[in-house]
C-alpha cells in the first residue's frame, strides 16, 4: 500500500509520456484502436463479406476490442522496464508498478471502447440477459490473464532482448488465428481443427466468453467459463512468480 | 513509508553488511539474447567479471556519519547501491533499517518532459510517500531548491546546477533514517554546497545516518566522523577520519598534494 501513490504516478507518466507534445495527446489511445477497428470492419465486413454471423460488424468489433486490450498491453509491457531503466537503476521501489501501469492504461482504453461498444451491441441485438451478470467475472479473469502475461514478457525482455521482437512478430498470426473474424465452427470442417482454434489459443475462450454474453446474450459454455477462470488465475500466478524470481538483477540488466 | 528490507533485525538508521560480495560481468550490451540462451554460449566471452565487493563486513550505528573513499572502481558506488537495495548481493547479508533516501546520481529518476513540480511528486512517490506527505513538503522543497518559477518548467530545460538543487532539495526533505549520497555536492556552487551541508548536519542532528561517497577529501573531513577506505572491492580501512584520510592519501599516493593539518 505504501507505493499506491507511485503506481498512480506511473500511470500518469505512462499516459502522458507516450503522446506528449502531440495535439491529440491522450485521445490517441482511443483513436488508434478505432482506426484499426474501422479498417478491419471495412476489410472483413464489407470487402470480403463472407461471414454467416448476423450483425457481423458487431460480432467482429466485440472480439476485436478484447484482442486489442491484450495485444496493446503485451506490446507496451515488453519494453517497459527498459524504458524506465533510469528509475530502476537509481531507486528501490516495487518494480511491478511499471508493467502494472502499462496494463492499467490499456485497461482504461479498453473500458472506454467497451463501455460504448458493449451497450450499443446489446441495444442493437436485444441481448440484455441475466448472462450479463457473468461479464464482471469474465473481465476480471481477462485482466488477470493480461496482467500475468505483461509481467512475464516485461521481465523476460529485460534479460533477453529478443522477447519484444518475437512477441510483435507472433501477435499478427496469433491475431488471425483467434476467433475474432470468424467462428471456428463456420470455417473449418475437421473437428480437430475446430478444437485447436477454440482451445489451444488461450485468448480464444476469453473472446468467445465476452462475445457470448454481449453479442449472443447467452451464458457461455461451462467449459469456456472454466477455461477462462483457470487461464486467468494460472497466467497471473506464473507471471507474478516469474517476475518476483527474476526482478533482483533488474538494476544491473536494464 | 518504505519498509526497509531486513528491518526486523536492525534499528532505524542502522546498517549491517556481513561478508558482502558482489561481482559484475562486463558487457557492452547488458541483455542476453535468446540465441545465446539456446546455444548455451553465454558470458564466457569478453573480460572476466569484476568483483565490486569482496567479503565486505561493516556495521554502522544510527546517527553515524561515514565517508566512503577509494579509487575509481574500488566498489564505492556498488556499496551504496547494495545498501540502497537496488542491487542484490551474490553472497553475504545486508540489512538497513528505516527510511532510506538515496541520491545516487544527478537528476536520477527525473522525467525530462515533466516539470520540476511533477518530478518532486514522482521522486517522493519513488520513496514510498503518499500524495499528502509530498504536498506537505512541497513548499519547503521548492524553496530549498531556489528554482523559483522554473519549478513549473520541464526539467529538460534545466542547467546542471538546477538539476542538482532540485534533486538535493527533494532528498533533503524525505525524513531519512539513512541518507546514501554519491558525490553530488561538488556540482553546485559554493553557497549551495554550504546549504546542503547545513541541511545534512540538521538531519544527522535529528538522528539520521549518513553514508557519503566522495572524492573530495575536504568534504569528507567536514561532514564525516568515520571513514571507510575501499580498494579493489575490499575494505582496507575503517576508522576515524583523522586516521583514515592520511591512510587514503598514502593509498592514492597523494599525501604530498594535501597540506598536512
Amino acid at each position: 500500500m505504501a507505493y499506491r501513490y507511485l503506481f498512480e504516478q506511473m500511470v500518469r507518466r505512462e499516459l502522458r509520456q507516450k503522446y506528449k507534445g502531440s495535439a491529440l495527446g491522450v485521445v490517441w489511445y482511443v483513436v488508434n484502436p478505432l482506426v484499426l477497428m474501422g479498417a478491419y470492419y471495412l476489410m472483413f465486413g464489407i470487402v470480403l463479406k463472407q461471414a454467416a454471423e448476423p450483425d457481423y460488424p458487431l460480432f467482429l468489433l466485440v472480439g476485436l476490442v478484447v484482442w486489442l486490450f491484450f495485444s496493446q498491453a503485451a506490446l507496451g509491457a515488453a519494453p517497459a522496464l527498459i524504458e524506465q531503466g533510469s528509475l530502476i537503476r537509481k531507486a528501490r521501489f516495487p518494480r511491478e508498478v511499471i508493467p502494472a501501469a502499462v496494463v492499467t492504461v490499456q485497461l482504461v482504453t479498453f473500458l472506454v471502447l467497451f463501455g460504448v461498444l458493449g451497450p450499443l451491441t446489446m441495444l442493437l441485438r436485444g441481448t440484455f440477459d441475466v448472462a450479463l451478470l457473468l461479464l464482471p467475472l469474465i473481465l476480471v479473469c481477462l485482466l488477470a490473464f493480461v496482467l500475468g502475461f505483461a509481467f512475464a514478457v516485461s521481465v523476460l525482455h529485460a534479460y533477453f532482448r529478443d522477447v519484444a521482437p518475437i512477441l510483435s512478430a507472433a501477435l499478427l498470426p496469433w491475431f488471425f488465428l483467434s476467433p475474432i473474424f470468424f467462428d471456428p465452427n463456420n470455417i473449418v470442417e475437421q473437428q480437430s481443427a475446430v478444437f485447436a482454434l477454440e482451445w489451444i489459443n488461450p485468448m480464444a475462450p476469453f473472446i468467445v466468453a465476452v462475445r457470448d454474453v454481449v453479442y449472443g446474450g447467452v451464458v457461455p459454455e461451462v467449459a469456456v467459463l472454466a477455461y477462462v477462470l483457470i487461464a486467468g488465475g494460472l497466467v497471473l500466478g506464473v507471471g507474478v512468480w516469474l517476475f518476483r524470481r527474476m526482478q533482483g538483477e533488474l538494476a544491473v540488466v536494464v | 513509508m518504505t519498509s526497509a528490507f531486513g528491518a526486523d533485525e536492525v534499528r532505524p538508521g542502522e546498517i549491517v553488511l556481513e561478508h558482502a560480495s558482489r561481482s559484475f560481468s562486463i558487457r557492452a550490451d547488458r541483455g542476453r539474447t535468446v540465441k545465446e540462451l539456446l546455444i548455451g554460449r553465454s558470458r564466457s566471452t569478453g573480460p572476466p567479471p569484476v568483483e565490486a565487493l569482496r567479503e565486505v563486513s561493516l556495521r554502522i550505528e544510527p546517527g553515524e556519519t561515514v565517508g566512503v573513499v577509494g579509487r575509481n572502481g574500488a566498489g564505492k558506488s556498488s556499496t551504496l547501491r547494495v545498501l540502497a537495495g537496488i542491487v542484490p548481493l551474490h553472497s553475504g547479508r545486508v540489512a538497513v533499517g528505516g527510511q532510506i533516501v538515496t541520491q545516487l546520481e544527478l537528476g536520477a529518476g527525473f522525467s525530462r518532459d515533466f516539470s520540476g513540480r511533477e518530478n518532486i511528486f514522482l521522486n517522493g512517490a519513488l520513496h514510498g510517500l503518499s500524495r499528502a506527505q509530498i504536498e506537505s513538503r512541497l513548499d519547503a522543497i521548492i524553496e530549498f531548491s531556489e528554482l523559483g518559477d522554473f519549478v513549473e518548467a520541464p526539467v529538460a530545460t534545466y542547467s546542471t546546477g538546477m538539476f542538482l538543487r532540485l534533486g538535493f532539495a527533494i532528498a533533503a526533505h524525505l525524513d531519512a533514517d539513512v541518507l546514501l549520497i554519491d558525490e553530488l555536492l561538488a556540482v553546485g556552487d559554493e553557497a549551495f554546497q554550504r546549504k546542503c551541508e547545513a541541511r545534512m548536519a540538521e538531519q544527522i542532528g535529528a538522528g539520521a545516518t549518513l553514508v557519503l561517497v566522495s572524492h573530495d577529501p575536504l568534504l569528507i573531513e567536514r561532514t564525516c566522523e568515520r571513514v571507510i577506505v575501499l580498494d579493489g572491492g575490499e575494505k582496507v580501512f575503517d576508522g576515524s577520519v583523522s586516521e583514515g584520510m592520511p591512510f587514503y592519501h598514502r593509498l592514492m599516493g597523494t599525501e604530498d598534494a594535501v597540506a598536512s593539518p
